[in-house]
């Protein structure tokens, strides 16, 4: 369900397939982010565009990944979030704890900077 | 014709005309049918489906159906799923490692189709109904240690009107938590929270963390600190230092009713604004507060707001299933939508009870949540 799309020497730009992320995928999801990490050991700009719904189960995945990452001096920042995705996050303050950019390629320019 | 609750079953084979004629014995008994050419084209399947079972091939190019059913056992989500091995090769020593394998059965393909089909319904009816045996002997358990996740009533706050309403996914106990702590006559506390995460697990830690949580509250009183913030805090430095939380995150909403002072403090972990119903101007007013979820940093960030609720206003918070809505069969959430429903239904002189049928009502068909709300009414 995360495709990578293209590589950097700092990040990784990683796809999110699915269109919904529930409960049913989101150990499957967290087990793939993970994987991502080890294996590129690059922060990772995951691109969200393809996803329509989103559940707790999904968030606490996606957050516990990141708390993975963070483990690894590394991070994972979000890009092509929907609106109402967004305003979730917002709501709930992870905001606060993820970088979030509106396209890949201004996370890209960012993550470079680090 | 297949119908929401027919029996989804994986087929895969290289061979077009088996897959063909076995889809079309399956689809005409009323399954589901998928129907891969290869391993890895089931593999791709599974990434997105889980289906009741998986009837494959043995010989195939590539991957085999020893090595495919190699790949599904390590995996998590896919080694439960009931696998049947099917192959024209009677070899007792291949029937002995798929066997091994955990392959649930094994069908010689020159068995009659309609015989491959009632072998799978049977097969798929039965794990079933040990599943639903398991759920209700957890139940029992439950019930025989007294342990709920959820009150059976609602305390009586003097000055108050307190109700909440709780509903399971699938009627199965999930991560959604609540607890009434009335501490003396000046305080009560109202604790609402819901743990991220598998259903049976989310529920099992929701033990630990009302432990938790009532330790911290009796703690913080024994000490002269009834603060909301500073209980969360303490929460959430226990649950960040416990290795065996150390995967589990949960949103937490924490109130204290101050019944002599008439006011009431709120501090969130990540969880839903509150929503204030002003009863004088019919305004619904979002309540924010900082902190973050329970279990992601040891410094949350928490924060508390005094809200001083007026004769006839009300606070409700909730969790994420009740912002879930459908929107021409596509799954959507959104808290300003549920503000303004909300907000209409007081409007049109509902009261709780009312309005709890009506959110009922309301859910989502494809619901795959618990949805909780607590509200506190004014007199």
């Amino acid at each position: 369900m995360i495709t990578v799309s293209n590589e950097g020497p700092k990040f990784v730009i990683a796809d999110v397939t699915i269109t919904e992320a529930n409960l049913s995928n989101s150990d499957q999801f967290k087990a793939e982010l993970v994987s991502l990490l080890d294996q590129h050991k690059k922060i990772i700009i995951l691109d969200l565009q393809e996803l329509k719904y989103v559940d707790s189960a999904f968030l606490g995945a996606l957050v516990s990944a990141l708390k993975y990452a963070i483990s690894l001096k590394l991070d994972i920042v979000l890009v092509g979030l929907r609106n109402d995705i967004r305003d979730l996050i917002k709501l709930i303050r992870l905001d606060k704890v993820f970088k979030i950019y509106n396209y890949a390629e201004e996370a890209q320019f960012a993550v470079n900077k680090f | 014709m297949s119908s929401p609750n027919a029996k989804r079953v994986l087929l895969v084979d290289d061979n077009p005309l088996f897959l063909k004629i076995i889809s079309h014995a399956f689809t005409k008994s009323g399954f589901e049918i998928a129907s891969c050419a290869s391993a890895s084209e089931a593999i791709d399947y599974l990434n997105l489906n889980i289906p009741d079972a998986i009837l494959s091939d043995y010989e195939m190019p590539e991957m085999n159906g020893i090595e495919f059913r190699k790949v599904l056992m390590n995996h998590a989500d896919f080694k439960d799923i009931p696998f049947v091995f099917l192959s024209y090769i009677t070899d007792k020593d291949l029937m002995a490692e798929g066997l091994d394998l955990a392959a649930v059965d094994y069908v010689v393909k020159e068995t009659p189709v309609n015989v491959i089909v009632s072998k799978i319904g049977n097969l798929i009816d039965t794990v079933q109904k040990q599943r639903e045996l398991s759920v209700l002997e957890i139940k029992k358990a439950a019930l025989a240690l007294n342990i709920r996740t959820v009150p059976k009533v609602a305390p009586a706050v003097e000055g108050y009107d307190v109700d909440f309403w709780h509903q399971a996914y699938q009627d199965v106990p999930g991560g959604d938590f609540i607890d009434f702590i009335e501490v003396d006559e000046r305080y009560s506390y109202i604790v609402l929270g819901d743990v991220m995460g598998k259903k049976w697990v989310a529920w099992f830690f929701t033990f630990s963390f009302l432990s938790y949580i009532r330790a911290a509250i009796r703690f913080g009183i024994m000490n002269g600190d009834f603060s909301t913030a500073e209980i969360l805090q303490k929460v959430n430095s226990v649950i960040c230092y416990d290795d065996a939380l150390k995967d589990i995150l949960s949103t937490m909403s924490l109130i204290m009713i101050d019944k002599q002072e008439k006011v009431v403090s709120y501090s969130g972990a990540g969880d839903l604004p509150a929503l204030h119903y002003h009863a004088e101007t019919g305004a619904m007013e979002q309540v924010d507060s900082s902190g973050l979820l329970l279990g992601l940093f040891p410094d949350g960030g928490y924060t508390e707001e005094r809200i001083t609720l007026k004769p006839g206003d009300q606070l409700y918070i909730f969790t994420d299933g009740l912002i879930d809505y459908e929107d021409n069969g596509e799954k959507k959430s959104d808290y300003n939508l549920f503000k303004s429903k909300l907000s209409n239904m007081i409007a049109e002189g509902l009261n709780f009870k009312q309005i709890r049928q009506n959110l009922l009502q309301n859910l989502s068909p494809s619901l795959v949540d618990d949805c909780s709300i607590i509200n506190i009414h004014k007199h």
